[in-house]
């Protein structure tokens, strides 16, 4: 492999086998700095789930079982599925400087450590107590979240975009098709080819046929 | 490539085997083209005699009052429609008047035309087999 197949390839991500995953996101200076190419931990152990057995996102209001916060409940911020983890905002906080230079010592703020997926528990809409949570499906045929405790449906959170746009508030530019105008039904489906219907459309006639041509 | 690193960057032996082979390489004598098309054909005498039909023609609707634009607004939710199946073609298209025609007493299986059974593709502009265009 050479430079150019190499800056080809940087594009697509590879990890080296039994890359350890931290709370940086691979391709960060922060994770090159953790794990520089050509270090080589021992490997995590890390409990497969499936996506679909997957229960918590973004936005979801679940309860610590153990660790320093234990008994508290907040609200989930972010999701590793590499390593299983869920950081909840403002809990399970240790302390650490930021912004430090030569002569400043630094800004003290309190940072969150993931909690793994079986210290914490989804928290009952209704009466807010910790529940274990299954995936059942409703009358409807959707996949919901179902508190086997007390059978009720805990509905997906709703969890602000990255790009900071609310569809609700969305105003439509010069360039934006409206909602009813992109839900509009025209298609009449016809027995002709879309060559022969824009031929139709625009009134072009062609009386020329191609050459019969014959292969082998 | 696992020895390459970012800090580690040192030339290795060897032509580059793995870029792909284009007309920029090779000896001057090297021909081969970058896929482009050709408009016609070399005549006598050195001149290019351009064939029209060669040539690309964009067929462009008038669009005054066309009411879909580039981008589509956020709160648009997903279309619910399913791309056109063979069957579901026939179904909205040709089964109504095949129906009508049962009904009435005057269904003539010999005579399938009139509902656009096309016997031959012979003498069709667009061929749908062998296909003749190139959509």
């Amino acid at each position: 492999m050479r430079l150019s197949a190499l800056l080809a390839l940087a594009s697509k991500v590879t990890l080296p086998p039994h890359y350890r995953h931290g709370m940086s996101r691979p391709g960060t200076m922060a994770a090159k700095r953790r794990n520089p190419p050509g270090s080589r931990r021992p490997p995590v152990v890390v409990e497969p789930i499936s996506d679909e057995d997957w229960h918590l996102f973004c936005g979801d209001r679940v309860e610590i079982l153990e660790g320093k916060d234990a008994g508290k409940q907040g609200k989930v911020v972010q999701v590793i599925r590499e390593r299983n983890w869920v950081v909840l905002e403002g809990l399970n906080t240790h302390y650490r400087y930021i912004g430090r230079t030569a002569d400043f010592r630094g800004t003290m703020i309190p940072s969150e450590a993931p909690l793994l997926h079986n210290q914490v528990k989804l928290v009952d809409p209704v009466d807010r107590k910790p529940t274990e949570v299954e995936w059942r499906f409703t009358e409807a045929g959707e996949r919901v979240r179902v508190s086997t405790r007390s059978g009720r449906i805990i509905p997906k959170p709703e969890f602000p975009r990255a790009d900071g746009i609310i569809p609700e508030t969305w105003i439509d530019g010069p360039k934006d098709t409206s909602v009813e105008d992109a839900l509009e039904r025209t298609y009449v489906p016809r027995l002709k080819t879309l060559e022969e219907e824009v031929m139709e459309a625009m009134g072009i006639q062609e009386t020329r046929r191609h050459k019969k041509v014959y292969w082998y | 490539m696992g020895l390459l690193g970012a800090a580690a960057r040192c030339v290795v032996r060897g032509a580059d085997r793995m870029s792909k082979w284009t007309s920029k390489r090779g000896p001057r004598t090297f021909y081969k083209s970058r896929g482009a098309k050709g408009t016609g054909y070399l005549v006598r005498g050195g001149k290019f005699l351009l064939v029209k039909e060669q040539v690309p023609e964009l067929v462009v609707p008038d669009l005054t009052g066309f009411k879909l634009k580039p981008y589509v607004n956020y709160r648009a939710p997903a279309g619910t429609d399913t791309p056109l199946t063979a069957e579901q073609l026939f179904r909205e298209a040709v089964a109504p008047a095949i129906e009508k025609d049962f009904r009435a007493g005057t269904f003539d299986p010999e005579r399938l035309e009139k509902y656009g059974f096309e016997p031959t593709q012979e003498g069709k502009l667009f061929q749908l087999y062998p296909k003749n265009f190139p959509r």
